[in-house]
């Protein structure tokens, strides 16, 4: 879509590919080596965990459903582990359930399985690049979630303390259907920054220890004590 | 700053100067009212013309004769052989035989029996009402003309006195009865009729209060009034005895409750201002008790001296501990009615003062008493006090009921709007776990199997696109059909970011812009939008969107949203989709032509989608591309209107 996609300096970017479905894994896989990328893929957990061992990818993408266990599970481990390596989840509806329980274990961000090959690449250069998809949907999620509901809406549990009333006004302008450009003009911000705000968004989220998702799920009246 | 010193003095010392200064302002007012009083008290009641007056007398008492002038203080008191006898002399002019002639005495103590040339033609005993001395009763008596002679008559007036008090006899008139009448008449009004009502209001008061401490028993004050209105009453209609009656005894103790009424009257006082009832608080019936022990012991003779010992100054007495209380109270409150009671109490004490004087002969008069009619005028005070209270407490019960009332209605209208929200919200949940449990069986099964088949078609050949179209498409519209289950609060713009994104998506593999602006402040909210409503309006869209793809040959799309105001001055959501490809004709019925068989079907579905939600559906097309233009409803429908 873009001259950039020939960069050179994709061909350095290794790109973990965790996905059990064969036709999406070979769709993901064909739009990604097309761009350039370094591309190990995986069908199971197991698979993927074997694929960390050999070493640290720049980028996981990963389902959540897999044959044997949860891409959750994968997502912490590697956040954990590989403290720099980008992670995105592989989403068919782009939904908050997935999302939102994927970024809140250290995922910046999410990928539709049948997005166009020249989005699914220019996505994840995206992501390398420091900036974070987000849709509207997702940030409507999060910005309810910032609203003080006596009962959270259903969905997964989400700490929204940590944010600045300026994120919360990008969520709202992300909701609303507003562009970066036109969110970074209304907030006086320029319009570069947005995007970074985004991932600075989804690590606020980010619940980090076993000890702050207790503080965390106590705060938000989950955990009775 | 020292301005501010200077004005700023301690606030003890500001409330005692104030009440100092309400002091002074009180005692002035009753020093006032007391003078009044006493102006008024002097003023010599309307007297017949002089030329009837019989002034000379001879006065024959016991054993000793003298010549006197009334009107005359005899000195003896109750010695039965010693009631004093006037005889005088007055002259008729035979020449009137027609006019009758009367004999009228303005006043006397305690009784008097009058006879014209030897003849009793008046004998004030026979009245029950002379016979009290309290009451500054007047006689009239016409003289039968057969025992008038022409020119001088022999006038005798025997006072009879019983005690406690001396004799008196006013000037006595003789003359036509025309003339003398209106006099008569007018004392009898002040002096006869006036108390008889205000001791009939007396007895009035006396029932309602009984009612008011009955059905209040908390509130002592009301009863003790009671009882002084009853004593009071029973006193007023009682006569005084003057011979040894089985009653006498009774009578007599009635007569003489005045200290006990007093004390009755002190007593509500203090309870009706509030005050702590004092431990020697019985002592106020003690006098009252000892007379009526005394009189039912020892007969009247011993009860009419000592009432003039003991009664009459405990009357005083306790109108002086009234006015000290009424005026004590005025000083804390400032109320109404203190100031009216004390003002009161003044007018009565004056005239106890003013009686006692005349009593023991201080100041000489007419000895003519005013206690017991200004003793009315507290009465008067009195029930002007309670009903003050009484409607001032009603006052507060309406107010208070009033209070309540709306209070009442304010809690409900709360409850309604709380139980409609929680209804609200706990609809929404259920929205949202329904929507949470449809995306999971989604996300498993169909979703999975529609990106499968996205992915397969593509590694096929070009047949095979057509498939992935259609199973995208099927994806978007899960997506759509999930996100329109969202809680977005009636706002549609929320809604609008979803599908701009989706637009994007769909767009970008045709190589055409989407222009996306919104007019602020966007759309306004529904709080009544539902799901069905948004889906409805975001099909429609995309069927805009689709038909300028699929036949336009646009190559930049622009979607506006603005807020129009209709012309009844409402605000009206209005998006616009427009596109620069080319237009097509639209035949005259709106339809799109026969040759877009297609097309006009699509167009058909955007009319009815419209329609359905009460929105409003503009299409204009021509060389420069095509536009739709949307009009959404002041309020969206509840139900389907095509279902």
């Amino acid at each position: 879509m873009t001259p950039l996609s020939d960069e050179p300096l994709s061909q350095a970017i290794s790109v973990l590919l965790v996905e059990d479905d064969a036709p999406t894994l070979w769709r993901l896989q064909d739009a990604l080596t097309k761009a350039g990328y370094q591309v190990r893929a995986a069908a199971t957990l197991a698979e993927a965990k074997a694929g960390l061992a050999q070493g640290a990818p720049k980028v996981l993408l990963t389902d959540l459903q897999l044959p044997d266990g949860h891409g959750i599970d994968l997502i912490r481990e590697t956040r954990q582990r590989f403290p720099d390596t980008e992670i995105m989840v592989i989403s068919i509806l782009g939904d908050e359930e997935s999302v939102i329980s994927a970024i809140t274990v250290g995922a910046t961000g999410y990928l539709l399985k049948d997005a166009f090959p020249t989005d699914i690449a220019a996505t994840v250069r995206d992501l390398v690049a420091g900036h974070s998809p987000i849709s509207a949907s997702i940030a409507r999620f999060i910005v309810r979630r910032t609203q003080n509901n006596p009962e959270p809406p259903p969905g997964p549990p989400l700490n929204t303390a940590k944010l600045t009333p300026r994120e919360i006004d990008i969520l709202w302008g992300i909701a609303k259907g507003f562009s970066y450009a036109e969110i970074a003009g209304h907030l006086g911000l320029s319009r570069q920054t947005v995007p970074g705000h985004i991932k600075s968004i989804y690590r606020k989220l980010e619940v980090h220890t076993r000890g702050e998702a207790v503080f965390e799920a106590v705060q938000q009246g989950l955990i009775r004590l | 700053m020292s301005e501010d010193a200077a004005i700023e003095a301690p606030p003890g010392e500001v409330r005692r100067r104030l009440q100092v200064s309400r002091l002074l302002q009180y005692v002035l007012l009753q020093v006032l009212i007391a003078a009044a009083c006493g102006f008024i008290l002097r003023q010599p009641l309307p007297a017949p013309p002089q030329s009837f007056a019989v002034t000379e007398f001879r006065l024959r008492q016991g054993d000793t004769e003298r010549s006197v002038t009334l009107p005359h203080f005899a000195s003896a008191r109750s010695a039965a052989d010693d009631q004093p006898t006037y005889s005088g002399r007055f002259t008729w002019p035979a020449e009137q035989p027609q006019r009758a002639w009367s004999i009228y005495l303005p006043r006397f103590t305690n009784a008097a029996e009058v006879a014209v040339n030897g003849v009793a033609v008046l004998d004030s005993r026979r009245d029950p009402v002379a016979n009290r001395p309290d009451r500054s009763t007047p006689q009239i008596a016409v003289i039968p003309s057969a025992l008038l002679h022409g020119g001088s008559n022999e006038l005798t007036i025997r006072v009879l006195v019983w005690g406690p008090i001396s004799a008196f006899l006013d000037t006595p008139y003789v003359g036509p009865d025309d003339i003398l009448r209106p006099y008569y008449d007018r004392r009898a009004l002040l002096f006869v009729t006036l108390p008889i009502v205000f001791s009939a209001w007396q007895a009035i008061l006396a029932v309602i209060l009984s009612i008011m401490w009955v059905m209040r028993r908390h509130e002592p004050a009301y009863g003790m009034l009671a009882a002084a209105m009853a004593v009071g009453v029973l006193q007023a209609f009682l006569s005084t005895p003057i011979d040894n009656s089985p009653y006498a005894g009774l009578n007599a103790i009635a007569i003489a409750s005045a200290p006990l009424e007093s004390g009755l009257v002190l007593a509500f006082a203090i309870l009706f201002f509030g005050r702590k009832w004092p431990r020697w608080g019985a002592l106020i019936f003690a006098p009252g008790i000892i007379l009526a022990m005394t009189g039912l012991i020892s007969g009247q003779a011993a009860v009419r001296s000592l009432y003039l010992f003991i009664g009459t100054p405990t009357v005083g007495i306790c109108l002086i501990v009234i006015a000290v209380i009424a005026g004590n109270v005025v000083l804390r409150r400032q109320d109404a009615a203190s100031i009216l009671l004390g003002c009161a109490v003044t007018i009565v004490l004056t005239s106890w003062i003013h009686d006692m004087l005349s009593v023991l002969q201080i100041v000489p008069d007419r000895r003519i008493f005013f206690s017991r009619l200004s003793y009315s005028a507290m009465l008067v005070a009195i029930g002007a006090a309670l009903t003050w209270r009484f409607a001032r407490a009603l006052n507060q019960v309406d107010s208070f009921a009033g209070r309540l009332v709306t209070q009442v209605r304010e809690a409900e209208d709360k409850l309604k709007a709380s139980f409609a929200r929680e209804e609200e919200r706990a609809r929404a949940a259920a929205l949202a776990r329904e929507r949470t449990r449809l995306m999971r069986d989604l996300h498993d099964g169909l979703g999975g199997q529609l990106v499968s088949i996205v992915a397969l078609s593509e590694r096929g050949n070009d047949a095979s696109a057509g498939i992935g179209d259609a199973a995208r498409a099927a994806l978007k519209d899960l997506r759509l059909v999930i996100d329109s289950m969202d809680d977005i609060g009636g706002d549609l713009m929320l809604a609008l970011g979803s599908w701009r994104e989706r637009a994007m998506a769909q767009l970008r593999p045709h190589d055409i812009e989407l222009d996306w602006t919104i007019t602020p402040p966007g759309l306004p909210v529904h709080p009544e939008l539902r799901p069905w409503h948004v889906i409805q309006i975001m099909r429609l869209l995309d069927e805009a969107l689709t038909n300028a793809v699929k036949h336009s040959g646009a190559r930049r799309i622009t979607v506006s949203i603005e807020t129009l105001r209709d012309v009844d001055g409402l605000d009206q959501g209005c998006i616009t989709i427009a596109n620069d490809g080319k237009g097509f004709a639209l035949a005259a019925d709106g339809e799109a032509p026969a040759e877009g068989a297609k097309a006009g079907r699509g167009l058909r579905n955007m009319q009815s989608r419209a329609a359905r939600c009460g929105a409003g559906l503009d299409l204009t097309s021509g060389a420069g591309g095509t536009q739709v233009r949307l009009t959404l409803p002041h309020r969206f429908p509840d139900s389907d209107g095509s279902a």
